[in-house]
């Protein structure tokens, strides 16, 4: 096992190593998302790559005539937040009941898990022919209820994390003090957890408005953005197409920044992303 | 009275519980079902439905016109992203959980997982422009003399859709090492380097030990996930590319209805044993679990 000497210039050598390869995963990752941002500013039939003098967000004016991915757009956003709005609250409940839970725990957590892990598509494929029996229409709505199940999971968790965040004892503390388990909830735990709630809302959201193998089951006449952008792409890419992809990533990007910024605010203890929180038992301690 | 107290947590659990649980077996769990009992069933002309006719052809199916070479390329496919995420994946959790201070690990963090919630097509999509003929790959090593002519295969090729994948999954195989990483007594690690091990020492017999749960629900967490896909392979995948997923779409395109139930299941059946045994071995719900006071 001794390959190496405990030496403190080979132990920098692990860490270089790490940096390189961590820098690497986020290159991946990055990379190809930003130079299509940068492709999408070049005036120029031909992509690539232009001098920055040369921007021009020729391509970004004329989405404004293009009215079917409006269309599209606002078809996706409607999914969006009733999905979000239906999703944010009913993760939070499932989460109180998985804290209250004995013996159902762990089934309750394979379902939850199965639910995320089940492919899009055969998700999509089941709930499609489940509305075909009810006689149900394909419309928004029904690209609402597979999103539903689609992101529910993630607001679960994001609101587990968030209660884990709140130390029992505030709740206890409050319940010495006369409250009852509603009225403690109401304002102990609620406010505490307020961070976790819009980081629900949001990602709900955001995974809603970019979800594609359910809502190509699900969707009526209208299509969802990502169905629109797929045909798009798929159909000799007019320089456009670039364009609606940097819209569509600056406005992910820019709502997802503001949730991590909120989240990595001290007094918060990280209780908004979670994932950014699992690092903090210091949280508890204050 | 203890009775009377667990008996209320209980009816509260189950309320609280209830709406989820609707959406989780009524939209989640049902339709699947019926759809593992339907793939039994046979393809009726008349109504372009099926009808209860108990029948195992679609079955037979699976097995006929290269369809188990569909499944067989699609698992290859997960199990290649799974394998070259998670070697990504375990020095860059590392990295954000032994080798950071709390900003930098937190902006690590998110700079992992916020990509997961942005358009998966829109950065699938976004390879085309950097591997094609005339991406910024090909001109670079064509300017710079390395190769004579742009290098075909970086597009539209499996190695594309690897690419693709991982950038697209890669956070699902660092998250669970990190939230293992928080449960590691940091006691442990300091105690060996007092000891005078020395980094690759603690990193083999200490480190790499205690987050080995976390790596194998990492790799599976890839590989269940990729085994799902469609967007990839279709935009970035060679001309005769194909997933289950896609085949699924196409069996669904000539409405052959028991064909396309009975792959659903065959994975969806995989997927559930994969799923339970990664359960029980590796216990995943404490992580999400309260610790203490």
């Amino acid at each position: 096992m001794t390959l190496y000497p405990a030496v403190t210039g080979r132990a920098d050598g692990g860490r270089l190593l790490f940096a390189i390869i961590t820098a690497l995963g986020l290159a991946v990752i990055y990379a190809p998302t930003l130079y299509l941002l940068l492709a999408s500013l070049n005036p120029g039939e031909q992509l690539g790559l232009v001098a920055p003098s040369q921007f021009s967000l020729t391509w970004y004016a004329a989405l404004l005539d293009d009215r079917r991915l409006f269309a599209a757009l606002e078809e996706s956003v409607l999914v969006g937040l009733a999905t979000a709005a239906l999703a944010t609250p009913i993760g939070l409940s499932a989460a109180l009941a998985y804290r209250a839970m004995t013996r159902m725990r762990s089934i309750f957590f394979l379902l939850v898990l199965s639910a995320m892990f089940v492919p899009g598509t055969i998700e999509g494929l089941g709930i499609s022919v489940i509305l075909r029996l009810a006689r149900v229409s394909p419309s928004w709505v029904t690209v609402t209820i597979g999103h539903l199940l689609w992101t529910l999971p993630f607001a679960i968790i994001v609101s587990l994390i968030g209660l884990s965040a709140v130390a029992p004892s505030t709740v206890a503390a409050a319940r010495d003090l006369g409250a009852g388990a509603l009225r403690a909830f109401i304002d102990v735990t609620l406010p505490l957890m307020r961070g976790s709630l819009v980081s629900s809302f949001v990602f709900a959201f955001l995974l809603s408005l970019n979800e594609h193998s359910r809502a190509y089951f699900l969707a009526g006449r209208q299509n969802t953005l990502p169905l629109y952008m797929f045909g798009a792409m798929n159909s000799g890419a007019s320089p456009t197409i670039y364009a609606f992809s940097g819209v569509v990533l600056v406005v992910s990007f820019a709502a997802l920044g503001l949730i991590f910024l909120g989240a990595a605010r001290p007094q918060d203890g990280l209780p908004g992303v979670g994932l950014a929180g699992v690092r903090g038992p210091q949280a508890h301690e204050t | 009275m203890p009775d009377q107290v667990a008996g209320r947590r209980r009816r509260a659990a189950f309320f609280l519980a209830l709406p989820s649980l609707v959406i989780f077996l009524g939209i989640g769990l049902v339709p699947l079902a019926l759809i593992a009992v339907w793939s039994f069933w046979s393809f009726d002309p008349d109504t372009y439905w099926i009808k209860p006719a108990w029948s195992l052809a679609s079955y037979a199916a699976l097995l006929k016109s290269g369809r188990e070479a569909v499944f067989l390329q699609t698992a290859g496919l997960a199990a290649v992203t799974a394998t070259a995420s998670t070697l990504l994946a375990v020095p860059a959790a590392t990295a954000i959980s032994l080798l950071s201070g709390p900003r930098r690990a937190t902006l690590l963090v998110a700079l992992f997982t916020i990509p997961f919630f942005t358009s998966g097509l829109v950065r699938a999509f976004a390879w085309r422009l950097v591997l094609g003929r005339e991406g910024i790959i090909n001109n670079v090593l064509v300017s710079l003399g390395i190769v004579n002519t742009p290098i075909e295969w970086l597009l539209f090729s499996d190695f594309a859709v690897v690419l693709g994948l991982v950038a697209a999954h890669l956070p699902l195989a660092i998250i669970p090492i990190v939230l293992v990483f928080a449960r590691i007594e940091h006691s442990a690690i300091r105690a060996s380097q007092d000891l005078g091990a020395g980094f690759w020492t603690m990193f083999s017999s200490i480190v790499l030990p205690l987050i080995m749960p976390g790596i194998v629900a990492g790799f599976l967490f890839v590989f269940v996930v990729a085994i799902g896909t469609s967007m990839e392979v279709q935009l970035l995948g060679g001309a005769g590319a194909s997933s289950i997923s896609i085949m699924i779409n196409d069996v669904m395109r000539v409405v052959n209805f028991p064909l396309a139930f009975a792959i659903a299941t065959v994975v969806v059946a995989l997927l559930i044993a994969v799923i339970i045994v990664a359960y029980r071995m590796l216990r995943l719900s404490p992580m999400f679990e309260d610790r203490g006071p």
